[in-house]
């Protein structure tokens, strides 16, 4: 019985990485911008994710506004990948203004200087997996 | 000698934890154009009213209540259901601003009723009940998020069931109703800030491609042809790198007869 029940736990750690999905990911985005509502940041109940194979990048166009204080939050609960989100103006030049890597998560703070179209561009840099969830989430103020 | 061991020992031990909190540099510029193709259309992120009155609220002090609309909600076909929906949602952003509970409540039950015509009602039950309860406690902050939470359960609701047209034009009705209430707010107190915020043609750009991507039977109903007739005109008045008050008020004109024209039965 024992031995039966040790295989079980075994197969357990075995599978539940496995069964990793996007909606862990946003769970662990949420989890980033979480401490931010403490600062007046609204979260959106908005999500965007999926599945992006290491080194893959994808690209979200978004009007922001000038006058709004933005956070955007990219995680995964991938172990040990790593993912990153940049953001550029319309012309394709780094926006970034204030970014942070911690872990899961990257996020990268944001003050537009003009409303208008902005691009974030979301990557999985690095992953054990072939193929990592994802998610963005983000707040404003 | 052990004491330089061990201090080196340690340096490298802070360096090694140390870097993986250094993000690679990103490259400073990139081609837009690789992310532009294919699949452009459903990579946009569109922003809620929310964001847009927030602005408002910090460059002037808008009378809210004054913007605050009394609806007769006539339910006709799906597409008006799913326009009217996303203006519907909008009000609700509205009434948060103005603070006023019953507004918010009676938009709460409309959102619910509308869901229900459109057969997305238990995705919305929730949250109808959600902002019905938030509201009562005055708890402003999560009725806009349950708002904004209604408005992507519809829409995903809507995408299961295969009607993902209809789902872009409960966004575009939000959009519609909140771009009427900006230049509303703009016409009584114009400002180049403010009238900054309607600079938004990209965002223009997807609902236009959403309708053309849109199948015939659809696109050829008069509402969607008079939506997509009228969205061309506000382009090239939101495309300007300083937006005139005649184009705000050209704007203000285009939205405010469209959603107008959602209220109506369309056949």
């Amino acid at each position: 019985m024992k031995k039966f029940v040790y295989f079980l736990i075994v197969c357990l750690t075995l599978i539940v990485p496995a069964l990793a999905t996007v909606d862990d990911a946003i769970s662990a985005a949420m989890e980033a911008a979480d401490p931010y509502v403490k600062q007046g940041f609204i979260v959106r109940e908005d999500q965007w994710g999926g599945d992006l194979g290491a080194g893959e990048k994808k690209g979200f166009q978004h009007t922001l506004f000038k006058g709004n204080d933005y956070w955007f939050f990219m995680a995964t609960d991938t172990l040990k990948a790593k993912v990153n989100v940049h953001i550029y103006n319309a012309e394709g030049k780094l926006a970034d203004q204030e970014s942070l890597q911690k872990g899961s998560y990257a996020a990268i703070r944001f003050r537009p200087p003009s409303t208008g179209s902005y691009y974030l561009i979301v990557e999985v840099e690095k992953s054990p997996e072939e193929r990592t969830h994802w998610a963005l989430v983000y707040a404003y103020k | 000698m052990h004491h330089f061991r061990a201090a080196a020992f340690l340096v490298l031990v802070l360096l090694t934890s140390a870097l993986p909190l250094r993000a690679a540099a990103p490259p400073a510029q990139i081609d837009l154009k690789q992310f532009q193709q294919g699949t452009q259309i459903d990579n946009v992120i569109v922003p809620v009213p929310a964001e847009i009155f927030l602005v408002l609220d910090k460059i002037g002090t808008p009378n809210w209540k004054a913007e605050m609309r009394d609806a007769d909600l006539k339910i006709g076909e799906r597409h008006q259901i799913a326009l009217l929906l996303g203006t519907v949602i909008a009000d609700g952003f509205v009434a948060v601003e103005a603070t006023d509970r019953e507004k918010v409540k009676n938009i709460g039950r409309d959102v619910l009723k509308l869901a229900g015509a459109i057969g997305v009602r238990d995705s919305v039950l929730g949250r109808s009940n959600s902002i019905i309860e938030k509201a009562d406690k005055g708890d402003w902050l999560n009725v806009k998020r349950e708002l904004d939470g209604a408005l992507q359960d519809v829409r995903n609701a809507m995408s299961e069931l295969n009607d993902d047209q209809l789902a872009h034009l409960v966004s575009l009705g939000g959009w519609l109703r909140g771009t009427e209430v900006l230049t509303s707010v703009l016409n009584k107190s114009y400002s180049k800030d403010g009238s900054d915020l309607l600079h938004q043609p990209q965002l223009l750009a997807y609902f236009n491609a959403q309708i053309k991507a849109m199948p015939p039977e659809l696109r050829k109903t008069s509402l969607i042809v008079q939506v997509r007739r009228r969205l061309l005109e506000i382009s090239p008045l939101i495309d300007e790198s300083e937006i005139s008050k005649q184009s705000v008020d050209k704007v203000h004109t285009i939205t405010s007869d469209l959603v107008k024209s959602i209220l109506q039965k369309d056949s």
